[in-house]
């Protein structure tokens, strides 16, 4: 058995008999499933066993996953040894609404990975030193990555009430109406909206306001 | 004292005695050319010492993972390498691993030949992006001028392999999208000729210069510590002593058949992860040689028909190929139900695709763990302490691409 096999082995053992965890594998990659409240202690004691590197902090919506039972989300730690080079994943599954212990009090690292996870999932980190959004607009609302936030062609809701509406969007880069941008355009023309061949047509019979 | 125009505040509270400064906090941001993209940062100033740094991000957040989510699997390769546009074959690399790792396709050896060797180009072009703009915001016009001549001459190499200088979208799952245009041979052997000398010039140019060395020896120190704190990665971890290089320590796409050198330093200032970059620069040419040396003709794709393309005379004469090729294009391969995730080596650190498949035409998730994002948190710890214009080489010399950062 190589170092590196023992370094995972023990890591495995001490999560297994001390932590209630649960060993999994998915494409020779070892998952350990923990509950929420040990995670904390759990990170804290693969770091002083030799895991320096915290690769990453992420979730996955399982709600449209077809067959899928139990909690909503799934918080994936990924733990990286440099030396032996081994490679560990903690998993936390969660509901909608529950919060999950943040590290980052215990790894600066986690620090906008957790951010990030909170942003596009909504999933909070309680304890976290500075839980806010990191990525997305301050007035949009949702969470983007979860499977029922809607994609493309559908208003975008912000929290005043204001909406981006496509049609009109697209009819305000036309330049004959603002619509809700205030962009002023006029120089991409062959947008096939309703409001947008309106507006199209209105330039052509009556030219242009500018 | 009162009417100051434009809120601005009385910093001197006591003008008697000795000076009592209270914390400025300014805004560096998020246009900036010394952000090297769209950064902002909130500093806060005790006279010139820099006594904290928040890196405020999102400015280029484009949702890339929701949009892969809704893309098919072949499809995901135009997005990844819009990410990091500096180093785009890396995150075209990384993502195409994953996907046949999930696949378990057979990918011939040409392809991996071809991918290692263009994907070392890169790095070089990266480096040398990464150099020149660094040279530039510590006011040093020149090297950028030569840095950007020599990275022309690669990105003519891959203008020449996929059509485009940036945003290649050369690599398939399961293979390359097309074999190597004829000359390329020749072209790239032109470039390893010439390359040495001129990077011996660039290095003459600053490595050894008073006036270079005065300014950035011992500035953003990141301690081995700090940098394992921060999770830093990459070419700005090797230099603050963190002996991890994926190409190494998991060894991907057939690295471990070259011979190559992981440069390496312990001092962690700014100084030396410029050149920690340098000499990575001289490692990956030798890559490209020995890559370039083995190129053999061969198929570049998996010959698996659930998964790559026939050939385009086939479509002529063979009814079967039609149908696969029509089911490919419209609708795409379904890799079994499960995760993976593979870590690479990017020209910025770590960088993995973690993939969950339903078992259907488009991935159920894509999780991009860009090595720029956790990167950037390691600006506070190296500029604490030091002058505002040592934060400017620090980010500099980070060498975050913000595509990368906010996805």
């Amino acid at each position: 058995m190589s170092a590196a096999e023992r370094l995972l082995q023990d890591a495995v053992t001490m999560l297994e008999a001390d932590l209630g965890g649960e060993r999994g594998e998915r494409h020779g990659d070892v998952h350990v499933t923990l509950d929420k409240e040990t995670v904390r202690e759990a990170v804290r004691r693969l770091r002083a066993a030799g895991f320096e590197l915290l690769a990453d902090v992420m979730a996955i919506d399982w709600s449209a996953y077809p067959g899928h039972e139990g909690a909503r989300f799934t918080v994936v730690y990924n733990l990286a040894s440099i030396d032996p080079v081994t490679r560990i994943f903690l998993r936390v599954n969660v509901g909608d609404g529950e919060e999950v212990p943040s590290i980052t009090p215990q790894w600066k690292a986690a620090g906008f990975m957790e951010r990030e996870v909170y942003d596009l999932f909504g999933i909070p980190f309680a304890g976290h030193p500075d839980l806010r959004k990191l990525v997305t607009p301050d007035d949009l609302e949702g969470h983007p990555l979860r499977k029922d936030f809607p994609l493309g062609e559908t208003p975008t809701l912000f929290n005043d009430g204001r909406f981006l509406d496509p049609a009109t969007f697209r009819a305000g880069m036309l330049g004959s109406d603002t619509g809700r941008t205030g962009w002023v355009g006029g120089a991409r023309k062959g947008v096939r909206s309703e409001q947008g061949r309106e507006a199209a047509e209105r330039e052509l019979t009556e030219g242009s306001d500018a | 004292m009162s009417d100051l125009p434009h809120g601005a505040q009385v910093l001197h509270e006591e003008q008697s005695g000795d000076f009592s400064t209270k914390l400025m906090r300014i805004n560096v941001g998020p246009v900036h050319p010394a952000t090297h993209g769209v950064l902002r940062l909130v500093v806060d100033l005790d006279g010139e010492t820099v006594m904290g740094v928040a890196p405020r991000i999102g400015y280029l957040h484009t949702g890339f993972e929701k949009t892969m989510e809704n893309r098919t699997w072949q499809q995901v390769v135009t997005y990844t390498n819009r990410m990091d546009y500096a180093h785009a074959l890396g995150h075209d690399l990384a993502y195409v691993l994953a996907a046949e790792k999930l696949l378990d396709a057979r990918v011939p050896e040409r392809a991996q030949r071809v991918r290692v060797l263009l994907t070392e180009l890169n790095r070089i072009a990266s480096h040398l992006l990464g150099l020149g703009t660094g040279l530039l915001d510590m006011g040093a016009l020149t090297p950028f001028f030569y840095t950007m001549r020599e990275r022309d001459k690669i990105l003519d190499i891959l203008e020449m392999v996929s059509g485009v200088r940036m945003n290649y979208g050369y690599f398939r799952v399961g293979g390359l999208s097309r074999d190597l245009p004829e000359g390329f041979e020749a072209k790239v052997q032109a470039f390893i000729d010439e390359f040495p000398a001129r990077l011996e010039e660039y290095l003459a140019m600053f490595a050894d210069n008073p006036i270079w060395v005065n300014r950035v020896r011992g500035a953003g120190v990141v301690t081995r510590d700090t940098a394992l704190e921060v999770g830093l990665t990459g070419p700005s971890a090797r230099a603050s002593g963190v002996n991890y290089d994926v190409r190494k320590a998991a060894p991907y796409s057939g690295y471990e058949d070259y011979d190559f050198e992981v440069p390496m330093a312990e001092e962690g200032d700014a100084e030396q992860r410029f050149a920690v970059r340098a000499r990575e620069m001289e490692q990956s040419l030798r890559i490209v040689q020995q890559a370039l040396v083995r190129l053999e003709p061969g198929p570049i794709k998996d010959p698996d028909r659930r998964i790559s393309l026939p050939e385009r005379h086939e479509l002529e004469t063979s009814m079967e190929a039609v149908i696969f090729h029509f089911k490919l294009v419209t609708e795409g391969f379904h890799p079994p139900m499960g995760e993976v995730y593979v870590p690479t080596e990017s020209a910025r650190g770590e960088l993995g695709y973690y993939l969950v498949s339903d078992g259907g035409s488009m991935p159920y998730r894509v999780k991009v763990r860009t090595p720029s994002l956790v990167n950037v948190q390691a600006i506070e710890p190296a500029s604490i302490g030091g002058t505002f214009a040592d934060m400017v080489v620090n980010i500099a010399t980070m060498d975050p691409v913000m595509g990368d950062v906010d996805k």
